[in-house]
């Protein structure tokens, strides 16, 4: 934890690269790749040019706020250093009276009308303009008219306010819009001094990535309205982790306050291998759900030794889960997705040791036909940027994976081709070619698939799990075409977010279900694992009928905590530390930014007392003994620790992977009816509707069709509909939607109470469904 | 005093040449016929640059040199751009140009097109000149009806059209590359340069942009011949070069005269009529309202682009802006000031903040709220401005200000230890009318 460095905004470069060539720094000769601009050859150099305008992730430079002008040799004037690439021999200067006279300037220009209201602005103590000010500005202002003004603040979005007044006008929020996210919806409006930021259609700004706006405002015209009026910059403590709300692994800074987490931002210092430092708008305003004190948190343990249900310290539940266990004649242990590396290492160790070889799975995807994918040479998301085609096959990054979808907008930017193949109208159709593949037919692409990327040089292939577990055909012939292909790679769009993880540690995700539903397990111990609202939830529910004792370690409570006989409270992912695997096979560190809630526990600490009371004490002390067992005892992770981690980052090595099965046989969809293509909402799942930040946009359960299909099916006018699949049935709104193809039935998954997971099969086989009108 | 009519080619036939017949009698279009049956592309090129011809918009970079600027061998097309946004106070050239002679300026344009192979050309017309557009509308389409525009033009192989396109009444968007930012239907901003327009410039292909004046001096060169016209004037400014005379005359309009060979005097006092009975001469913006002020003592200055420099301002657009003894400087200063603030696009820090700043200082001076420590403001700040941005709408701001307060500081000193500037001239001259 620790007080956060100024964001330093230039781009990284190695001067030492070999394309580098030699050039004259304030008389010092130095060297940068050439091509490079001046002001990140300068910084990587130590010495700051500074700028307000440029930033290398948006695009190329517009050299609007001239704060960067430099003197070079054989150029009239002074010129923009942020867009003059560095060239052999050149000669600069950013010291002389000229260029001081210039930085001076241009910032008593832009203090001139920007109101010093600094004390009372969220901005203060963290302020690029302030820091640069100090640092090359003027110390006093001339400037005695009174100053510009305009109502303030606005609210340019339910978590964002604007205050025009601040703005100096560096573009970085309108370019961000138009050019990364794409979204189009911040412009620029008037001119000259009435110049303004504004939506385009004068409604909220909307979007899936709008907070990284607040990140690039170097100034306090941005702020966030969650964070509004929280905390200051020397109150904070930062601590950099990792978001755990989707397996892209994006690197975040955790701002705490008192013991509170009060934000989540992107790094100062970003990742280039992840997320680049932007984040999308969960990742950084769901945290609120998952404070101590938020309603859904499960605050106390819960014994439930016949009714009614009793709150319990920790420690008389731990005593009483032990003994439940012990007492057990065939335990059996679950692990859930975002359980972390420790969590799930210990609770293995505890299913070997104590529990006597107890069966143990991952809540999650077998996949068996994932494996010759998953087996190719892999890529991280940071080499998007040089591929020259980027295929997403199945899915829908930009809703299940966001920063994904900013990563392959970048990588066309760069030039490469996009080709999107699936059932699902997704956001990234606008910059790709795309096939439309009927609900459950992905292999109908592989054909048109395989002539695009024979065309290209280095194309990485994007796939998603679900969807190619569901399709054992589609997935071998795809790895057929990756593998048959010298210069591609693939990259995993994961459903889980510690999947990665579980798998390199060597738990499957089956053997338990099938044993409760045979009434082998009598005691079921749940870390991190909610089987109730998972796919295959309907399956579960029969299981779990058979199973006398449920012990649930979870940091909310959810369908199996009030199911359970002891439920203990589990620190939650910004309390704790831990190892997740992002879906690129990155192990990554969380890192606490809050204190620890009241009356929880660090799962990797329950599990020990568990251990401990079952009489196989463990000998890790603390998550990091702890990784370091595993890292000593799993393959893939050999060789690592947590510093070796440190604050980006390792790739994993290889996951021994189970004989691939069920591969090229095309999977017939059980049942009847309409084929299920399940749908993810960015903001419908449990995580965005316990956060009031994203109230506003949250999204509910739903099955959408083609107005034809609802046509046919009688359904025009039903609001309601009971869907039913061989698996089970449930009552959804009925959404029409004509961007849709038809032949589909598009069930949102992840809406807290819905019931739609139980319309899907544990294993993800293809399912269809009938639809009739609800009353 | 030469006057020498070649670009206002109406003047000499004596009546508009709006009609294509006319025009065509009047000598139009053969130019066009002859270089498209004789000259290869090169060769044309070759006498834009021999010809010395400068861009008539306000910076006088020589046309040819910017048209050997595109790259010979580029995969994308290339694109003409005629620059009509003739938006610089006090110039109205252009406006006479495309008023009586558009068929000259639509001549010119195809010759400069085949010169640098572009098979399309855009006229970006200023969006004020509702009349101008329509003319030139006209033109457009009886150029195409009488094979001039359009495919194999002229009975060649080369084809070439031209789009008008109106713009929105910007000031900026005579800047180069604001133009094209608009013309590509976005907001209308200057581009970093470089990549110039040459290289990537309209749909970021090569593109050659040009005054309406520049374009329309074309034929004539053609016609004439690149020596004849490079005899004309002095080595470094050759040809003729139409000046609107504005402001304390007697007879204000457009005068086109050989580069070098009249003075700023004969200007003024001779073809623009002279002053009102009784006033005396007091200041001068010859090029425009972007171009450092000139006083009484600077009259003998030949009007080309050196001595003009030598002088210590621009011949810029030509247009020239006059003040006798009624006007007052500080209250001309604010005018501007004020013109400058509210045509600054906002992209640059030095002139959104600037221009705004600098109008305040003078709107305090004119209401009597002036320190003498305002002077030393402004001179700083004329440096903290001036030279920093990317286009030259800030230098533009501060170089008449800046000039003024040089040539003439005894009158700002006066106005802001007496509390109050003269009144304004057309008051002052309305009540001597009325008196």
């Amino acid at each position: 934890m620790t007080r956060r460095a100024p964001r330093s905004d230039y781009a990284r470069i190695d001067p030492a690269a070999p394309d580098a060539v030699s050039f004259e720094l304030n008389g010092r000769v130095v060297t940068a790749p050439a091509g490079t601009m001046l002001v990140d050859a300068a910084w990587a150099h130590g010495i700051e040019i500074p700028i307000f305008c440029y930033e290398a992730r948006i695009g190329a430079p517009i050299g609007a706020c001239r704060m960067c002008l430099v003197a070079v040799d054989g150029l009239r004037g002074l010129t923009t250093a942020c867009s003059t690439p560095v060239a052999a021999e050149m000669v600069v200067r950013t010291d002389t009276p000229e260029v001081r006279a210039a930085q001076d300037g241009v910032l008593e220009l832009l203090l001139a009308n920007h109101p010093l209201d600094c004390p009372v602005c969220d901005k203060g103590g963290e302020c690029p303009l302030q820091d640069r000010t100090f640092r090359f500005g003027p110390g006093r202002s001339r400037f005695i008219e009174p100053k510009r003004h305009f109502p303030k603040p606005l609210e340019l979005s339910p978590v964002i306010a604007l205050d025009r007044e601040r703005c100096i006008a560096c573009f970085r929020c309108v370019r961000f819009s138009q050019d990364v996210a794409q979204d189009r919806n911040l412009a620029w409006q008037e001119r000259g001094p009435r110049s303004q930021i504004a939506t385009e259609t004068g409604e909220p700004y909307e979007g899936r990535f709008t907070g990284n706006v607040i990140d690039l405002c170097p100034v306090g015209a941005l702020t966030s309205i969650p964070y509004r009026f929280i905390a200051r910059p020397w109150d904070v403590f930062n601590a950099p982790s990792v978001c755990h709300l989707c397996p892209v692994g994006c690197n975040t800074d955790l701002s705490m306050r008192e013991g509170k987490l009060m934000r989540v931002t992107g790094r100062p210092e970003p990742n280039p291998a992840v997320e680049e430092g932007w984040l999308c708008d969960r990742g950084r305003f769901a945290h609120g759900g998952e404070a101590a004190d938020a309603p859904a948190r499960l605050k106390r343990a819960i014994l439930r030794e016949g009714s009614p249900a009793r709150a319990s310290d920790l420690e008389a539940a731990v005593v009483a889960a032990a003994w439940r266990l012990d007492t057990a004649k065939a335990p059996a242990v679950l692990v859930g997705p975002d359980a972390t590396v420790e969590e799930a290492f210990l609770a293995q160790e505890l299913a070997a040791g104590p529990l006597g070889g107890a069966p143990l799975a991952r809540l999650g995807i077998p996949g068996a036909a994932l494996a010759p994918l998953r087996g190719l040479a892999g890529a991280q998301l940071g080499e998007l940027d040089a591929a020259d085609l980027v295929a997403v096959v199945g899915g829908d990054p930009a809703n299940q994976q966001p920063v994904v979808e900013l990563r392959v907008r970048k990588a066309r930017r760069r030039g490469a081709a996009v080709v999107v193949a699936g059932p699902r109208p997704t956001a990234l159709d606008a910059v790709a070619e795309v096939l439309r593949t009927a609900p459950g037919r992905l292999a109908e692409a592989m054909a048109a698939l395989g002539r695009l990327l024979e065309a290209a040089a280095a194309p990485i292939v994007l796939w998603d799990e679900a969807d190619l577990a569901a399709e054992p055909d589609a997935a071998a012939a795809l790895a057929r075409l990756v593998a048959a292909h010298p210069g591609a790679r693939q990259l995993e769009l994961a459903a889980d977010v510690n999947g990665a993880g579980l798998r390199a540690l060597g738990i499957p995700a089956e053997g338990v279900l099938e044993a409760a539903l045979e009434a082998r397990v009598d005691a079921l111990l749940c870390v991190h694992a909610d089987p109730l609202t998972a796919p295959g939830a309907a399956r579960w529910a029969r299981a779990l009928d058979r199973v006398a004792t449920v012990v649930a370690i979870a940091t909310h409570e959810s369908p199996i905590t009030r199911r359970a006989a002891v439920a203990l409270p589990a620190l939650s992912r910004y309390e704790d530390e831990g190892v997740l695997v992002s879906m690129a096979g990155r192990a990554q560190r969380l890192r606490p930014g809050a204190r620890p809630a009241d009356g929880a526990a660090a799962g990797w600490e329950i599990l020990a007392a568990l251990g401990h009371r079952l009489g196989a004490p463990v000998a890790h002390r603390s998550s990091r003994e702890a990784f370091e067992a595993a890292a000593s005892s799993r393959l893939a992770f050999t060789g690592l620790s947590y510093a070796s981690l440190g604050v980006s980052g390792q790739v994993i090595g290889p996951t021994p992977a189970p004989p691939p099965s069920g591969a090229g046989a095309p999977a017939e969809p059980a049942g009847e009816g309409l084929a299920l293509v399940a749908m993810t909402e960015m903001f419908g799942d449990a995580s965005a509707w316990r956060a009031g930040a994203l109230a506003a946009w949250r999204t509910g359960a739903a099955v959408s069709l083609n107005p034809a299909e609802a046509g046919r099916l009688g359904l025009v006018g039903a609001a309601r509909v009971e869907v039913a699949s061989p698996e089970g049935r449930c009552v959804l709104p009925l959404r029409i939607d004509a961007a849709l193809p038809e032949g589909g039935a598009f069930v949102a998954l992840g809406a807290p109470g819905s019931g739609a997971e139980a319309l899907l099969p544990p294993d993800r086989h293809a399912v269809r469904v009938t639809l009739t009108a609800a009353a | 005093m030469p006057e020498l009519t070649l670009t206002l080619r109406h003047r000499r036939a004596g009546a508009p040449l709006r009609e294509l017949g006319d025009y065509e009698r009047a000598g139009g279009y053969a130019a066009l016929k002859r270089a498209l049956a004789n000259l290869e592309a090169d060769e044309v090129l070759y006498q834009l640059h021999r010809s010395g011809l400068r861009g008539r918009g306000g910076a006088g970079f020589p046309m040819g040199r910017k048209a050997s600027f595109l790259p010979k061998d580029a995969p994308l097309r290339k694109y003409l751009v005629c620059n009509a946004d003739e938006s610089e106070p006090g110039t109205f050239k252009d406006r006479e140009i495309m008023e009586m002679d558009p068929f000259e300026l639509l001549e010119g344009m195809a010759l400069a097109g085949y010169a640098i192979g572009a098979q399309r050309g855009y006229i970006y017309i200023r969006g004020e000149y509702n009349h101008h557009a329509e003319v030139l509308a006209s033109a457009i389409v009886q150029a195409r009806r009488g094979g001039y525009l359009g495919e194999e033009i002229a009975r060649s192989r080369y084809s070439f059209d031209i789009t008008l396109y109106r713009g929105a009444g910007a000031y900026i968007c005579g800047e180069e590359t604001a133009l094209l930012e608009s013309l590509e239907g976005k907001r209308g901003q200057p581009r970093l340069k470089p990549p110039f327009p040459a290289v990537a410039g309209l749909y970021a292909s090569p593109t050659l942009i040009n005054n309406v004046e520049t374009l329309a001096s074309v034929p004539t060169i053609i016609e004439r011949g690149a020596d004849w016209y490079a005899a004309l004037g002095t080595e470094k400014s050759p040809g003729t070069k139409v000046f609107s005379v504005s402001g304390h005359v007697l007879r204000p309009g457009n005068y086109e005269v050989v580069l070098g060979e009249t003075t700023l005097r004969e200007l003024v006092f001779e073809m623009a009529g002279g002053l009102r009975p009784g006033r005396r001469f007091k200041a001068c913006w010859p090029g425009g309202s972007s171009v450092p002020v000139l006083a009484e003592q600077h009259l003998d200055t030949p009007l080309d682009y050196e001595s003009l420099n030598a002088a210590g301002t621009f011949l810029g657009s030509g247009g020239c802006i006059v003040m006798d003894d009624s006007g007052c400087i500080v209250r001309a200063s604010l005018r501007l000031a004020h013109f400058y603030r509210h045509e600054s696009c906002g992209k640059c820090t030095p002139c959104r903040e600037g221009t705004g700043w600098l109008e305040r200082i003078l709107q305090r001076m004119v209401d009597g709220e002036g320190r003498m420590e305002d002077l030393a403001l402004l001179e700083a700040l004329f440096g903290r401005i001036g030279g920093k941005c990317l286009c030259a709408l800030a230098d533009g701001a501060v170089a008449p200000i800046q000039s003024a307060l040089r040539l003439f500081r005894d009158e700002f000193v006066r106005v802001v230890e007496e509390g109050s500037p003269r009144p304004e001239p057309m008051v002052e001259a309305a009540v001597a009318a009325g008196a």
